[in-house]
């Protein structure tokens, strides 16, 4: 079915969209801002299904990559997710059929929506991650072995580079450290691929679906118990299959650092007056790791995420703080990070943690 | 000794204070000149202490009035922002988000000019001389006196924000300019945002402070006066005309520091108790603990840090259902001395159950007599819950806490609390705002990102500690008496090299309640 998306539904995506980033994205202010202005005026944008994008469709993945932090301060020009697909096109030497977002978490779930509705070239609804995450490698496109160039970057000062780089390592460890040159933040087009490649390695539903999620969490506005049976409810029927209450109770810890250009640290979080074991979160951008009494009750790639308990606001890990009362969910992965090659870059041991994956409806 | 005066929509407060002594008090109106109300306030009481005029050595003023203008949109001046950031931000020009009618207030002239540094310091385009004279000049065209300027990363690199704020005043001497990173922290939106807002409240603020200077010297207090801000820490009065959007915090600041004036206690949850609902807030080393979440302003998103407040729906008039098991959130708020049953009315509140516990005299009790002992133990029990379940949501620790309670529905708490060591009701708590502002503190603080590879941490402190030292010296704090009240880091995500967000906070006594012995 084909959603279409308007400036009044902006608000919903954002929430939805911080919602499914399990602690990662950053605030996705600024770009709720950009799309709502760029919705108004160029007027609402359909997605398109997955599975109608023609198998000789050439799709091209774009979004923004640094640190959201920087953005907040230093913002973008606020054309670059336009100017970016212009130089793709002239530098490929043709023409992009459907865009598509590199991760529904935080502001690259709204940004391609600026350029589908300026540009007019139709938007898939899906996204390389179903979630968010902090590097290429990890996104379903690079493990259903898309290529990540050509690729192009565009920065605050509308400068370009070109990419010709077919190891998605490589890939991510040139584009981190353009974004780190040009003031923290870059925007890129990247991944091309066919509709047929896009079919497997796009996970579909995405947007219209943090829409949804979006949407509960503002009309039911209220606490954390009253949003978890229609969230439940939602997921359940979604790809993402499992949806648990994981904890309640108060931030009584955190401590943080940065290893290796990533925010890791570790949250504890204890129920209010209960004598229940602690839960402690890992953190690596996103929430990675959920254990109570050394039993791990959800890990990546399976969704981590946290709400704000009295008014079921998603919180990113950036502003956790001591005290604050939380409710954490743990919500199954789509299918596509359950094989053995996306596990080998998802799992818990990609991310340097000692024990193997298990899915969160094991646990 | 020291004046404390709390200058409200509705009411003006004054306290003659002695250290934590309170001498005396009083509650007047406050008048539409503002003036004449804190003559009022100081005449009552001056008379009523007898203290002579020489033994005061400062008065200190919290004021609402500036927020009231902010939120009310009056009095609010037209106002120019020059934004250096081109070429980035070009699409997210100031005031975007702004309420319409708020900018309207303000005029919407927003200039953008090249220029701004990036997180770690490249300029992100050399600054044109020519560029910016062609604004200053538009501005000045327009007829416009108030400008504030706003640059990317100015926090960390002010030089660019004082570069065109001289040129402003160079240009056009009658000029006002307010620079965004005196005021704000990081996030260029809301800096500033905070930057236009306080521009457009200097005239305003002018009035003010000569309205309370006017007010003094008609009493012939020649003492010096400050003005408290959002941190609860004071500014001098030259310094609150020029920065008035620091005190938009500052009421309920004022209420908390006023709680921890009054019992000495530095760690505590205060619960202020009104009519209809009880605000938690928290001390921490006798100032607020702070929110984290972007704080609106009259609909307009600032980055000012407001006291972290969790609101309760239990009041002296809420309403008490289901045989007792169910009070609030529903109230009868100021109509309570009318409507509730010790007064005479026939609606149940929770100060009933009080009087009928026999925990208050408040009314006419024998209108009580009646209520069924069970519902009212029920009762008793559901307010102490409701209050508990507040505390332990704010408390930062697993362990029962000093509790204070204020407000004229404290009485409702009438047992001891779960969460709490120790229950204070401190006496002139219904002036606890104009005791909180006479607080005797100044304080500074800075923000930048630094990367500790580059200069190690201590170092990076050393450096930031000497200049917000200095600062509170030239501030008029004691030297002996400074110290490092709060450092807050924040990895940033997804940079290769180590960035942090730092900030650093520093506090001291002001040197002249030293030299006059708080006695």
């Amino acid at each position: 079915m084909t959603v279409t998306v308007t400036h009044t539904d902006i608000a919903d995506l954002c929430a939805g969209s911080v919602f499914l980033a399990t602690g990662g994205g950053g605030d996705p202010y600024i770009s709720q801002i950009l799309v709502q202005q760029s919705l108004q005026k160029y007027g609402p944008v359909d997605l398109v299904p997955l599975a109608e994008v023609p198998d000789d469709a050439y799709v091209v993945a774009i979004g923004e990559v640094g640190a959201p932090t920087v953005s907040l301060e230093q913002l973008p020009i606020g054309n670059e997710c336009l100017e970016v697909v212009d130089r793709f096109e002239a530098h490929v030497g043709r023409k992009i059929s459907h865009l598509v977002s590199f991760e529904v978490g935080g502001a690259n779930s709204v940004i391609p929506l600026i350029t589908a509705a300026a540009k007019k070239i139709p938007l898939i609804d899906g996204d390389g991650m179903g979630r968010a995450l902090p590097e290429a490698q990890m996104m379903t496109f690079a493990i259903e072995g898309v290529s990540p160039s050509p690729a192009v970057s565009v920065d605050y000062t509308g400068g370009s580079v070109y990419f010709d780089t077919k190891d998605t390592l490589l890939y991510e460890r040139q584009v981190r450290n353009i974004a780190m040159a040009m003031g923290g933040m870059i925007f890129t087009a990247e991944h091309p691929m066919t509709g047929t490649q896009a079919k497997r390695a796009i996970v579909p539903g995405t947007i219209s679906f943090a829409l949804e999620v979006g949407r509960v969490l503002r009309s039911k506005a209220g606490n954390a118990k009253q949003v978890e049976a229609p969230l439940k409810a939602l997921f359940e029927r979604s790809d993402y299959g499992v949806f648990k209450h994981l904890y309640t109770g108060k931030i009584v810890d955190i401590d943080r650092k940065i290893v290796g250009g990533f925010d890791v640290g570790e949250a504890i979080v204890e129920a209010v007056g209960g004598n229940a074991e602690p839960l402690k979160l890992s953190i690596k951008n996103e929430f990675l790791v959920a254990t109570v009494g050394g039993r791990v009750v959800a890990s990546v790639p399976d969704l981590i995420t946290m709400v704000d308990h009295e008014t079921s606001s998603p919180i990113n890990s950036e502003r956790l703080h001591y005290g604050q009362r939380v409710t954490v969910f743990g919500i199954g992965c789509p299918p596509h990070y359950r094989t053995a090659r996306a596990l080998a870059v998802v799992a818990p041991r990609a991310f340097g943690f000692d024990f193997d994956y298990r899915p969160i409806e094991s646990l | 000794m020291r004046i404390g005066i709390d200058v409200g929509g509705t009411h003006t407060d004054a306290v003659v204070l002695d250290g934590q002594y309170v001498v005396t008090s009083t509650k007047v109106l406050t008048s539409a000149n503002v003036r004449d109300g804190v003559v009022n306030a100081l005449d009552e009481v001056l008379d009523d202490s007898r203290v002579p005029l020489q033994a005061i050595d400062a008065v200190m003023i919290g004021t609402t009035q500036f927020t009231n203008a902010v939120i009310e949109r009056r009095e609010l001046a037209p106002t120019a922002i020059i934004r250096i950031a081109l070429p980035s931000g070009e699409l997210v020009p100031p005031m975007v988000d702004w309420p319409e009618d708020i900018a309207d207030a303000l005029g919407r002239h927003v200039y953008m000019i090249h220029g701004g540094r990036t997180y770690d310091g490249f300029p992100i385009a050399p600054l044109e001389d020519a560029e910016i004279d062609a604004a200053i000049d538009e501005i000045a065209a327009k007829g416009i006196q108030l400008v504030a300027v706003s640059g990317v990363f100015s926090p960390s690199d002010p030089q660019q924000e004082d570069y065109v704020a001289a040129r402003i005043i160079k240009r056009h001497p009658g000029m006002r300019v307010t620079r965004s990173y005196k005021i704000g922290r990081l996030g260029l939106l809301e800096r500033e945002n905070a930057a236009l807002l306080n521009a457009s409240l200097l005239p305003l603020a002018d009035r003010v402070v000569q309205s309370f200077a006017s007010a003094l010297k008609l009493r012939k207090l020649d003492c010096p006066f400050y003005i408290s801000q959002n941190d609860g820490t004071l500014m001098s009065a030259e310094f609150a005309a020029e920065f008035p959007a620091l005190t938009f915090a500052s009421g309920p600041t004022n209420s908390l520091r006023g709680a921890s004036l009054l019992t000495d206690l530095q760690d505590a949850v205060v619960v202020d108790i009104g009519g209809t609902t009880s605000d938690v807030g928290v001390l921490q080393e006798g100032f607020p603990r702070q929110s984290n979440i972007a704080i609106e302003v009259g609909g307009v998103r600032t980055n000012f840090r407001m006291p972290d407040i969790l609101a309760i729906g239990l009041g002296g008039g809420s309403l008490v259902h289901d045989a007792g098991q169910m009070i609030g959130p529903r109230s009868v708020g100021y109509r309570l001395v009318e409507e509730g049953l010790v007064f005479g009315g026939d609606t149940l509140t929770a100060t009933d159950i009080v009087v009928a516990a026999g925990k208050a005299e408040v009314g006419d009790a024998s209108r009580v007599k009646e209520l069924d002992a069970g519902l009212v133990a029920t009762a008793v029990k559901t307010i102490h819950s409701i209050v508990d379940k507040g505390i332990d949501q704010m408390k930062s620790s697993r362990e029962p806490v000093p509790v204070v309670l204020v407000g004229g529905g404290a009485i409702l708490v009438s047992q001891s609390l779960q969460t709490a060591s120790e229950i204070h009701r401190p006496e002139h708590s219904g002036v606890a705002n104009a005791i909180g502002a006479a607080n005797a503190q100044v304080g500074a603080e800075t923000e930048r990102i630094v990367s500790y590879r580059r200069t190690p941490r201590d170092q990076m402190l050393a450096e930031l500690t000497a200049q917000l030292g200095a600062e509170l010296v030239e501030a008029g704090a004691e030297e002996q008496s400074l110290r490092l009240a709060d450092v807050e880091e924040t990895a940033i995500s997804y940079m290769a090299e180590e960035s942090t967000r730092l900030r650093v906070k520093m506090v001291g006594d002001l040197s002249l309640l030293h030299e006059g012995g708080g006695q």
